[in-house]
Formats: C-alpha cells, structure tokens, sequence
C-alpha cells in the first residue's frame, strides 16, 4: 500500500472539478430559491414566498407527486421485467456472462434523442406497429391511444430504465449464495416458499438499489414524457426549465428544483439504510466486492 | 433437476424488446418509401446520399468532434484519477469522494444545468463550446470512473506490489506495471465518454449559446417530423455509436484475463 499522499494528489482535480461543476451550481440554485423576480430584474434579498408559492399551488404539488408516482411505476415495472433477467443471467448463464449485460446496456448508447425518434416511429398511428397490425389484418382501424398518451411514456420510460434495475439485480444475485436455497429445499420447502422467504429477503438490496436508480432517472426524464407524452408531457422538470426559459422566473424554478433534490435525498438516505444494513450493502462499502 | 423453459422466452422477449426500436431504425432506413410504415416498399440507399449532401449536418458533426474529443480526454483523465484513488490507495475520506464522483449521475440533469446556467450568469461567462465541454465532463465522470475503477479491481495488487519490492519507484511501478494493465480500460472509458458526449441532448442545449453541434442541429428535426432520411441519418448515428461502444467494452472484457 502506498502512502496516503499520492491518493489525495490525485483526488484534488476530482474534487475540484465536482465542487466547481457540480457543487457550487447547486449551491447558487439553493441562494437563488430564496430571491426573487420582479418584471426582469432578480431582486436579492432573501424571502421564502418561492417555497410558499409551491405549497400553496395546486398545479406544483400534483406535478411533484405525478413525478414520484411515475417513479414508483416505473420502479416496479422494471422490477417486476428484470427480476427474472438478473436471475436469469447471475445463474444460469455460464459463458460470456459480461457479454451478456453488455449486450443489454448497448441498445442505450443510441442516444436519447435517437431512441425517442425510433419509438414515435413505432407507436404513431401511421407508424410501424400499427401498420404492421392493419397489414396482417389483426386489426381494421390504427390505434390511435399508442402514441401521445401516458401509456407511450411509460412503455418507453420501461424501455429506457430496464437496463439499470436488471444490473442492480444481477449484482445481488451473484453474492446470493445458492446453498441457502438448497438448504431450504431440503428442509422441506416448496419452490415458493424458498423464493418467498429466502431468495426474495436476500435479494432486496438489489431491489432498492436498482429501484433508487431508475427512480432519480424517471423523476429527472424531461425528454421521454415531453416527446412521446402529448397532452400529458407536462412534468415538474419541464415546468423548471421553462421557469428558466420563457416564463423567466429564475427564483421559483430554483425553488422547485431544490424541493425536489431536498425529497430525492431524504429518499436517498432511507434506501442507502436499507441496503447498509445488509450483506451485500456491508461487502460492496467495505470494496471486498 | 428439470428447469422450465419459460425463463428462456422471457429473456428472449425481452432481449427483443431492447433491440426492436434498433431493429425498426435498421429496417425503415433501406426501405423506398416516402412512408415509415408497413408493408415495405423495396431496398434502396437514396436516403444515406439525401442525409451525406446536407452540408448544415457535416458541419454540425464538425464540431461535435470539438466538443467531445475534448470531453472523451478530460473526462477519461479525471475518471482515471478518481479511480485510482478509490481502489488503490487509503486515504481519508474515501466514501465522500466516491460520493462527490457519483453526485452528477444523481442530479437530473435539467437541474444541473439551470444551476449550471446561474453560475454562468453570475460569473458574467457567455456560453460557447467550452461551457459544453465543462458542463458534460462533469455528468459523464461517473461513467468514466466506473469503468476504470472496473478494470483497476480486476488487476492483481502483488505485480504492483513485485515491483516495488524488486526496487522500482511507486511512480515507475505506475508506468511499466499499473498503466499498461489498466491502458484497455482507458480506452474503453474514452469511447463510451466520447458516445456519451455526442448524444447528449438536455445539457448541451442549455450550455450552449450560438455554436451548436450535431445533437442540437437534428434534435428540432427529430423531435418533430419523420421521414425515411431522418432514419438514416439516426442509422448512422446508431452504427458509430454502437461500433466504438463495442470496440471499448472489448477490450475492456478482454483486460480480464
């Protein structure tokens, strides 16, 4: 082991670079939460009417639960998706295991403009999918609902976060040690039983990390729900940017968005309990991994 | 002990799931017809010569060249600094560095670049292409270091550690032992930063000011309209991608052994 130096050495640009391009932003979006604008001008003295204005306005606080009520969906779905997947791939694959999750990741690296594309070109009502039904004359008239609906968002918000849930999933399958579900079927347990009351417990570390991930990622997806959602685009964080484009009120957007990191956090903190207090959480912070 | 086959045709499925949308970018960008629809009309490749003639595009890709080669290397140097720390030495408050790396991927990004947007502001700093590479650095730090420090677990500590005990200096240890070891994870690191930086859509369209690379130029076209030579061009898009993310996590699989 080397002396500690060399390791702050090079730790100093990283966290240089995280304080100036990360750290202080947020921490200018926290001081600007509590100014405040009048017609074009940002008045700078701290006032808490931004934080009022969200708690007393209807449309802001169904935004903030639409978000996390789409992140939970999507939490579950995934979950419920890829469950099988990481099992599938921790345990029964046996050659070109990487291959394999990699090969699951790769169709992400197309860009999420490009993915959005590929999907209103399959769900438009003159697009692949229903084109494809009326050609094999599955059905007479096209399906108007697919695209432009909160379905269509939440199909591509699967497809887009799927790869995430499986690989938290997969990372807690392989430390699940199959001797216990062997053990348990010995002792008499139906295959039930064991998934019920040994698999599932010890897997779900796997399950809140991967749900963690593919929650912070629903609830901060501007482009999917505004792209394919139609009528039901509108989301909190397209209301933040457009606080900060057209509708020019610097100081509310800053508000919401630090509401909105403040109940990532505490979300974050409870989860990052949850998975701490485990094996897996105890092997993956001490590295032996 | 007999296992169903239904697990099988679940990954299958959803294997497939994944790559449909590939799939119909594949199919509909040879097919001639004015149409994206179903049945097909027939092959042709009028579509790719419609897309390499549009001279507003190649200058787009110009400088989505300037924007993340640099970001590929800032990032990859950063990412490989970070991942050195985080597994080869000890050092005092290893668990807040690992967090501060990980902090950009947890910010959605519309937040990060408004908050970014305020710095600028505040600074009195016009956008341009530097502001873009700064701004993506940072949200592709974690997937650098991931990457790395991915490699860097898998090497074996005693070769380092033969090295020093057969008399070279730490700092020569690094070069003639860690460096080479971990030189396909460096690689890899780069061109998935590099495929990262050139799609990125949210981010750079708030960070940048009159400049606009090819993400921003297309987004309005991809956005809204479709027609069978904006599949093309996103085939192409698709293809690059995917050929250096392949070529990297390659080389990264085969730095295991």
């Amino acid at each position: 082991m080397e002396t500690s130096r060399t390791g702050a050495w090079l730790a100093l640009p990283v966290y240089s670079a995280v304080a100036a391009l990360c750290v202080a932003p947020l921490l200018i979006l926290l001081a600007y939460s509590f100014f405040q604008v009048s017609f074009v001008e940002i008045i700078k003295e701290p006032t808490l009417k931004n934080y009022a204005r969200i708690a007393g306005s209807e449309t802001y606080r169904w935004l903030i639960l639409k978000a996390f009520g789409s992140g939970l969906t999507i939490s579950v779905v995934t979950a419920i998706i890829g469950y099988p997947v990481a099992w599938y791939i921790a345990k029964r694959v046996t050659v070109m295991k990487s291959a394999m999750l990699t090969l699951l990741l790769v169709p992400l690296y197309t860009g999420d403009l490009v993915r959005i594309f590929a999907w209103r070109m399959l769900l438009g009502a003159e697009g692949v999918l229903n084109t494809f039904l009326m050609w094999t004359g599955a059905i007479r008239e096209p399906i108007e609902a697919l695209l432009f609906s909160s379905l269509a968002t939440h199909i591509v918000l699967t497809y887009n976060y799927l790869p995430f849930m499986v690989l938290g999933l997969w990372l807690a399958f392989e430390a699940l040690d199959d001797r216990l579900l062997e053990a348990a079927s010995d002792l008499g347990a139906g295959k039930m039983s064991a998934f019920r009351r040994v698999m599932l417990p010890l897997t779900v570390p796997g399950l809140v990390a991967g749900g963690m991930m593919v929650f912070v990622m629903v609830v901060g997806d501007y482009l999917t729900p505004q792209l394919v959602g139609g009528a039901s685009g509108i989301t909190i964080v397209s209301a933040i940017n457009d606080l900060f484009g057209t509708a020019f009120d610097w100081p509310l957007g800053s508000a919401i968005a630090w509401t909105m990191l403040a109940i990532l956090a505490l979300l974050f903190c409870a989860a990052a309990l949850i998975v701490s207090r485990s094996t897996l959480g105890a092997a993956l912070t001490s590295g032996e991994a | 002990m007999r296992t169903s086959r239904l697990p099988l045709i679940w990954m299958w499925m959803v294997y497939g799931f994944m790559y449909l949308p590939v799939a119909v970018i594949a199919i509909f960008a040879f097919n001639d017809s004015e149409l994206v629809a179903f049945p097909l009309q027939g092959f042709t490749m009028r579509w790719f010569g419609q897309v390499l003639g549009d001279g507003r595009l190649t200058g787009g890709l110009g400088l989505t060249f300037l924007v993340s080669i640099p970001v590929a290397l800032l990032s990859t140097l950063l990412g490989a600094m970070a991942a050195l720390a985080l597994t080869r030495y000890r050092m005092p408050f290893r668990g807040l560095l690992l967090v501060l790396v990980l902090l950009p991927f947890l910010i959605p990004k519309v937040i990060l670049g408004v908050a970014q947007l305020i710095l600028l502001s505040e600074l009195g700093i016009e956008r341009s292409l530097l502001t873009i590479i700064f701004g993506q650095t940072i949200v592709i730090l974690p997937f650098t270091t991931l990457v790395i420090a991915s490699v860097l677990m898998r090497i074996d500590r005693r070769l380092e550690e033969a090295a020093t005990d057969l008399g070279a200096s730490a700092f020569s240890a690094f070069r003639r032992v860690t460096l080479p070891l971990m030189k396909n994870g460096l690689l890899a690191a780069s061109f998935i930063a590099f495929v990262l930086s050139s799609s990125e859509y949210v981010l750079t369209s708030l960070l940048s000011g009159r400049s606009q690379p090819l993400s921003i130029l297309v987004a309005s076209d991809f956005r809204f309209n479709m027609s069978p030579a904006l599949d093309a061009l996103a085939l192409m898009i698709v293809a690059a991608n995917l050929a250096l993310i392949v070529i990297g996590e390659l080389a990264r699989l085969r730095s295991k052994s």
